[in-house]
């Protein structure tokens, strides 16, 4: 009964989106199109917030949040731009050890959530204070930067000419939550801790443990992204993380993850990544300022979540108000026959 | 609107005063009488006449009549899903029907909002009460009729709140405190307060959705002695249960849905249980079917010496043997469940050992003790059994997904599906397919899918709290039947219960639980109607 929408609908509506977007962009905007290979490298723009956006979608999906994603990016890269520039490590060694520093601090989200019993929303802002400013006084006055070719092939480096580094990388990642969402243990045992805590924990899921997971996971595509930011430009600065946040939740949104928790899957994000950084790019490329794309990225936020309770009657959304609303109309509409 | 006022204009609406009102004058307005209505015929019939009403495509109630009529209780019968507690809303305002109209006597009723039907006289004590656990007792009563006093708008009444609350619990002989946090009632308290809320604002129509399942046999004692002094008194009332016994006791007349239409419609001389059941199920069921008690043998496969909680219970020995099937008896708030989650591993414990096949899990993991062979089917299904939005396949494996993972994680999906298949098969749920999700199913479908994602771990010892609490009839005996065929193929089935006739029916021996202890040991031949009763009450025990 709550649910209007059909299996997959969601995913399906935002396929049309998206392939509505490009063909529109392609033919409207002059400049859009700039071949097979130029129209790709788009993506090395914005597939950054995509990396954060599917670690941050598992944590959502067991209804909790992560707003240390872009502190962690930042602390990140700034450790391994240190690690390899005043410590004269490999950079390929700084990049790995930069990774689990990330799934560390993430963990530490974790700990603060489950042990010491904070709302995830309160735990993940303060930590976020907390990594910024280590990154801040990490990276000194003047940040490092200059990694060396070979390491920019991460954030601007094609293969085979065409396709980008970056876009292959975030479809491996993107196939490879897919199938640890839907087909593993640990993604099961994540929506039912997202659908209903209790019952999971009565059914024998260690949830603690499984929250302290999904946070480094978070924290893990986090400090990902900033490397791949780091090498996108060639440099670092502790503040390079703060755009990932808000984006990313945006995009995990749009990909019809319920901020509830357990609705919602990876192809959804996935199409949302895609969609909205298309969208920005291409009002770019048209001469849009970036004050529109940011003004209309809030439109498509709230239009999607409106949406999507409205056809789901979920919850107190005012979207179910609105359908109990045209309801009651109909009710009255009708006479009653005596 | 001010209480008084809410009352007095009921009093003219039917020309008849609050009769409990007389016994205590407080429990009405106690102001402005209107001495020349006082003695006007009795009236109160409520009517539903051709009632429709579809959610979406699902048609809920189909073309239903029924007529409430004053000084009777008249029940309704009837599965899960026969569209009983959506006619006690229409008729109470909550849904507006498709088609149809609701009279009272001979006006015809527009009723807008549970407001306008309480406006009318005409109230619903949910099956969940729906107090403010934040708010006074007091000031839940007088929800939305709050009385002001002086000339300032909106300034309230405390003083008078409180003492006419107090006064009215009093006649209805409870002893409540209504300054108290209304989260601080037992749930049988809180429905006792939504009847006081019901008489406060002059109802004199009262419908009971299911008001009992939640409440052990002397609660249900006590709030059938207030609903006799309510008939006699020549209120309306609607009543519903699903339990067999109480209906019998309590009815008036009872009428009979199935599939949202009314199948039978019988008064006191007519009533026959046979007849009642196949009038809802549509088919016979063997009934007064009672367990031939066995002396069970052989080493017993849980162990349980000593277990403390510094407040809900002490000093708990529990020796539960192969095929056995133990009865815990005892009253909501007894311990029975707090008892059973620390053995489980859900509650913590300060003292006491658990051992199972020889095991010793006092402390270990809930993972690791359902893979020794003890689960747990708790009581509350949609907060701890299902997890409503998910498939039934998903409900079904979600006690057993350790098993389920090859050595890199991924999911058996062809032995998920193969368990989901069973189950449905196994428990007769009635379902479209493993694929449904949850919510979409019937409480006794749901209830079997919950029992079934235990029992499909193969447990050797399985806890069941209230096995079929909200449960129709006809799913009832197949999850007896169950129970019963799981016993016999050796597991041991720790039964906690309300329901007096399924203890003695299902248990080989029943453990009375009293105020965190237990109290008496029934076996064989002692298992009475009689025994079991008593064991409720603490057994010899003083009751509180």
């Amino acid at each position: 009964m709550n649910r209007f929408l059909p299996r997959h609908a969601w995913d399906r509506t935002l396929a049309i989106i998206l392939i509505a977007l490009l063909v529109a962009f392609c033919t409207l905007i002059p400049g859009f199109y700039a071949g097979f290979g130029g129209t790709l490298a788009i993506t090395d723009q914005f597939l950054p917030f995509g990396f954060v956006a599917i670690g941050l979608a598992v944590v959502i999906l067991t209804g909790g949040i992560d707003l240390s994603v872009g502190a962690i990016a930042s602390l990140s890269a700034v450790i391994m731009a240190i690690l390899t520039k005043s410590g004269g490590l490999d950079i390929w060694l700084a990049a790995v050890l930069a990774l689990i520093i990330g799934a560390i601090l993430g963990w530490l989200n974790g700990i603060v959530i489950t042990s010491l019993r904070v709302e995830p929303l309160i735990a993940t802002l303060a930590t976020s204070f907390i990594y910024t400013s280590v990154a801040t006084a990490l990276a000194g006055a003047s940040p490092p930067y200059g990694f060396g070719k070979p390491f920019g092939v991460l954030g601007n480096g094609t293969i085979a000419l065409v396709l980008p580094v970056q876009l292959l990388m975030f479809i491996g990642i993107a196939i490879g939550f897919s199938i640890l969402i839907t087909r593993t243990g640990f993604g099961r045992r994540i929506v039912m801790v997202g659908y209903n805590r209790d019952a999971a924990h009565y059914a024998g899921v260690a949830v603690p443990g499984l929250l302290r997971k999904v946070y480094a996971i978070s924290g893990f595509m986090a400090a990902f992204a900033g490397i791949v930011l780091a090498s996108y430009y060639d440099a670092v600065r502790p503040d390079m993380g703060n755009i990932l946040l808000l984006t990313a939740i945006t995009m995990v949104v749009l990909g019809g993850v319920s901020i509830f928790g357990g609705e919602g899957g990876i192809l959804g994000v996935t199409l949302g990544v895609l969609i909205l950084g298309v969208l920005r790019q291409g009002m770019l490329i048209a001469g849009f300022s970036d004050m529109v794309t940011t003004m209309l990225t809030g439109a498509i936020l709230l239009v999607s979540i409106a949406a999507k309770n409205l056809l789901s009657d979920r919850g107190f959304g005012y979207g179910a108000l609105l359908l109990r609303l045209i309801n009651s109309r109909k009710q009255e509409a009708t006479p009653p026959n005596t | 609107m001010g209480a008084s006022r809410a009352a007095d204009h009921n009093r003219t609406a039917h020309g008849e005063r609050n009769v409990l009102a007389m016994s205590s004058p407080t429990l009405a307005s106690g102001q402005d009488r209107a001495p020349d209505q006082a003695q006007a015929p009795r009236s109160g019939r409520l009517s539903a006449v051709e009632i429709d009403k579809s959610f979406l495509t699902n048609r809920v109630l189909k073309r239903v009549s029924l007529s409430l009529a004053p000084g009777e209780v008249h029940t309704l019968m009837g599965e899960n899903g026969a569209g009983k507690s959506t006619l006690f809303r229409v008729l109470a305002g909550i849904h507006r029907p498709d088609a149809g109209a609701i009279t009272l006597d001979a006006t015809t009723l527009d009723l807008r909002n549970p407001h306008a039907a309480q406006a009318q006289g005409i109230y619903l004590v949910p099956q969940e009460p729906a107090l403010m656990g934040e708010l006074s007792v007091a000031e839940n009563m007088y929800l939305g009729v709050l009385p002001t006093r002086g000339r300032l708008p909106g300034r309230v009444d405390w003083r008078s709140i409180r003492t006419r609350s107090q006064d009215s619990l009093r006649t209805l002989g409870l002893d409540i405190d209504v300054r108290d946090d209304a989260r601080h009632l037992s749930i049988a308290q809180q429905q006792l307060v939504e009847c006081a809320k019901a008489l406060l604002r002059g109802c004199r129509i009262i419908l009971f959705d299911e008001p009992t399942s939640p409440l052990t046999s002397r609660e249900v004692g006590f709030l059938f002695g207030i609903i006799r002094r309510l008939r006699d008194e020549g209120y309306t009332l609607g009543f519903i249960s699903h339990r067999m016994d109480e209906v019998m006791e309590i009815s008036d007349r009872i009428s009979v849905l199935r599939d949202g239409a009314v199948t039978d419609e019988v008064d006191r001389a007519g009533f026959d249980r046979s007849r009642l059941v196949s009038a809802m199920v549509g088919r016979t069921l063997s009934f007064d079917r009672k367990r031939t008690h066995r002396a069970a043998s052989g080493r017993p496969v849980l162990t349980v010496r000593g277990l403390t909680h510094p407040s809900a219970f002490r000093a708990i020995d529990l020796d539960i043997l192969p095929g056995e099937i133990v009865g815990f008896a005892g009253l909501i708030g007894a311990g029975r469940t707090e008892i059973a989650e620390a053995i489980c591993g859900l509650r913590d414990k300060s003292a006491g050992s658990v051992v199972l096949n020889g095991q010793d899990i006092t402390d270990a993991s809930i993972p690791r003790i359902i893979e020794a062979g003890l689960v747990y089917v708790p009581e509350d299904r949609a907060r701890h059994g299902a997890i409503l939005p998910m498939s039934i396949r998903d409900n079904a494996t979600a006690g057993q997904i350790t098993r389920l993972q090859n050595p890199i994680g991924l999911l058996d999906r062809l032995r998920e599906a193969e368990i989901a298949k069973q189950t449905l098969a196994r428990f007769r749920v009635r379902a479209r397919g493993p694929d449904q999700p949850m919510r979409e199913l019937s409480g006794g479908n749901q209830q079997k899918i919950v029992f079934g994602k235990w029992m499909s771990t193969n447990p050797t010892v399985a806890i069941l709290d209230e096995p079929t609490r909200g449960v129709d009839v006809g799913a009832k005996e197949d999850i007896y039947r169950l129970i019963e065929e799981l016993s016999q193929s050796g597991m041991a089935i720790i039964v906690i219960s309300s329901e007096l006739e399924e203890l003695i029916a299902l248990c080989d021996r029943i453990l009375a639980i009293y105020a965190g202890r237990i109290t008496a040991e029934l076996r064989g031949a002692e298992i009475t109607a009689a025994s079991v009763g008593a064991a409720f009450l603490g057994a010899g025990s003083t009751p509180a």
